[in-house]
């Protein structure tokens, strides 16, 4: 810092005022200079000179870019031609000829008597490295295409880029959770309290709501801004919005939905056409037997006709199961619990049939947030359908085991079977078409309504079968999608 | 004289109980079977003059049979009539469901439940 030193104590305010300006000129840490209206440069204070070299009767242009003619996109032409002061950013040589880049703020300097433009003042200050990168990190903050916020120890957000203050507004200094969900106290599972506990990152799904009031649905990531290396003083906090992405989702679970229910209708005509052919058979036989007086007839058909009634009830009332749109009624429950109970309904029926019916609970298994009922459903139709491929299969010491067990953050439910397996053919039908291998005895709609089930709890569900050897259906319910669906439900 | 020999292959044993009777009482021999794995042993056993049968089956689709049938040199003329849920009478398109194209489509297509009338008029034109 260079000190401002009065020589000799100057007489009346005019030149008070110019001996202050010579000063502040060669003060200012800037590289200043004076530009006529010919690109001339009339004056430069010794920073301008130190850092671009002689300026003495020389142009503008010439100092600046070493150029032989004026600049495109002058600033000093603009500002003698709009009479406004113009800021800018470029790239000169210095003095030693290496590239400099600098950003020049230009002003308009009037004539005492009017507004006639006399000079261009041009202050320049040369940005560095890190100046530079600073501001890329400014424009990166500020223009990705995501949420970013920095949140200090008590929930208050200490900044938020530009994305996030368009769709939450400008809400420094306030708790995040008022201005993300508009709650007064902390959210549960929150990964930011997370972070600051274990300085770790953590991911979480969640829904929010925008300043408009509209719903935002973002994937959350924080990780931690530490304070020396024990402590966490902020944490950064990165939002994916992915509300476009979960409105896909529902419009493709929809035209699954829509899919399955098309699939169904055809299905279900199939199913209705063999059930009136045995309704139209039984009304046939009991017509020739009254024809021809014939008792066993009457009651051959009477009975194909009390059959294929009872065929229509069965019909109808799975069809209803399916058509429920409803979302699964989740409660926590001991997935260990709901395979004894399955084991306890079908022990008899196996034991009469000579299948062995096995529960294999893994101990790790913990709660887990599932509608009851539901699953009940799904594995009393996998069961029911493993006892039946094992009567139509060939070998004997027939099995069935129905297993529970934790894999990679998954919870899975398997139901195998040593029975007839099913061919490539089949194995392609039995999700996708209304099928069934069972004749008369199903209705073809028992795994589509397990599919059904088990994707509104966020699941799939696979088969691995071999013809003759076997099937095995392993129903997969990743735990995350488990916790979110039991938050949504629950909000 | 001959009697004329009609297999009827559904795993539906009400079907087969209501083919038979509409046939028996019309004069024809009739066998049924629900599982057509073994149908090509039974083919062989009653060398039948027309087979009834049904598409969607356990075990082995109706197709199949009719693929195998068609391939054997001794029964690949013998008629058939599918009779199934999934057949909507003349529309049909049996090479849709037959990625060999050289296999010959059925003599008839009959929609469940059936029309009596026409099943026995068309049963009588195939058989004689």
């Amino acid at each position: 810092m260079k000190h401002l030193v009065v020589k000799n104590k100057p007489k009346g305010t005019e030149k008070i005022r110019e001996l202050i300006f010579k000063e502040l000129y060669q003060q200012i840490p800037d590289n200043v200079c004076i530009i006529d209206s010919d690109f001339n440069i009339v004056e430069a204070n010794d920073n301008y000179a130190e850092h671009f070299g002689t300026w003495q009767n020389k142009k503008c242009y010439a100092v600046y870019k070493k150029l032989d003619e004026p600049c495109d996109n002058c600033p000093t032409m603009e500002v003698f031609k709009k009479g406004k002061a113009v800021v800018c950013d470029a790239i000169g040589i210095d003095k030693n000829g290496k590239k400099t880049h600098y950003i020049a703020h230009s002003f308009p300097i009037r004539s005492k008597k009017g507004n006639k433009i006399a000079y261009a003042m041009e202050l320049t200050r040369t940005v560095t490295e890190t100046d530079r990168w600073q501001q890329e990190y400014h424009i990166l903050f500020d223009r990705v295409p995501c949420f970013i916020t920095v949140i200090g120890e008590d929930f208050r957000i200490v900044r938020a880029n530009e994305a996030f203050r368009e769709n939450f507004g400008d809400v420094v200094g306030q708790h995040c959770y008022e201005v993300y969900k508009r709650r007064e106290t902390k959210c549960s599972n929150c990964p930011a309290e997370k972070t600051f506990s274990d300085g770790k990152v953590h991911h979480s799904a969640m829904t929010g709501i925008g300043k408009k009031g509209h719903k935002i649905h973002y994937a959350v990531s924080t990780s931690a801004l530490m304070r020396g290396t024990n402590s966490v003083a902020h944490v950064i906090e990165i939002s994916n919005d992915i509300t476009a992405l979960k409105h896909l989702e529902h419009k493709i679970i929809e035209a699954e939905r829509l899919g399955a229910v098309g699939q169904t209708l055809a299905g279900l005509a199939h199913s209705i056409k063999n059930i009136l052919m045995g309704l139209e058979g039984g009304k046939y036989i009991v017509s020739l037997g009254l024809a021809k007086d014939d008792k066993a007839m009457i009651n051959q058909g009477w009975e194909m006709l009390e059959r294929n009634f009872e065929k229509t009830t069965s019909l109808v009332k799975d069809f209803l199961s399916f058509s429920k749109g409803r979302l699964p009624e989740l409660k926590m429950v001991n997935p260990g619990d709901l395979v004894n109970e399955i084991i306890d309904l079908y022990k008899d029926i196996a034991a009469q049939s000579r299948i062995s019916l096995k529960p294999e609970i893994d101990s790790k298994v913990k709660l887990a947030p599932l509608d009851s009922a539901g699953i009940h459903t799904c594995l009393t139709n996998l069961v029911s359908n493993a006892i039946d491929a094992c009567l139509m299969g060939e070998q004997k010491g027939n099995e069935v085991t129905v297993k529970v067990f934790e894999e990679r953050g998954q919870l899975c439910f398997e139901v195998k079977d040593n029975g007839s397996g099913l061919d490539n053919e089949i194995k392609k039908k039995i999700f996708t078409t209304f099928f069934t291998t069972k004749g008369g005895g199903g209705t073809g709609l028992g795994l589509l309504t397990t599919r059904k089930i088990v994707q509104e709890h966020g699941g799939k569900i696979v088969v691995d079968s071999q013809k003759g050897k076997g099937s095995k259906f392993k129903i997969i319910f990743p735990r995350n999608r488990l916790l979110t669906l039991f938050k949504e439900t629950k909000e | 004289m001959l009697s004329t020999k009609i297999l009827i292959i559904d795993d539906e044993p009400d079907v087969n109980t209501y083919l038979e009777a509409i046939l028996i009482s019309n004069g024809y021999e009739t066998y049924s079977i629900i599982d057509v794995s073994n149908a090509m042993a039974r083919v062989r056993e009653i060398h039948p003059n027309l087979i009834c049968l049904d598409i969607m089956m356990p075990r082995e689709t109706g197709i199949s049979f009719y693929s195998k049938l068609r391939k054997d040199k001794d029964f690949c003329k013998t008629p058939v009539i599918i009779i199934s849920g999934v057949v909507e009478s003349e529309k049909f398109n049996f090479h849709s469901f037959v990625s060999d194209k050289s296999i010959p489509a059925p003599e008839c297509y009959m929609e469940k439940p059936i029309n009596v009338e026409k099943f026995i008029k068309k049963v009588k034109q195939l058989t004689n």
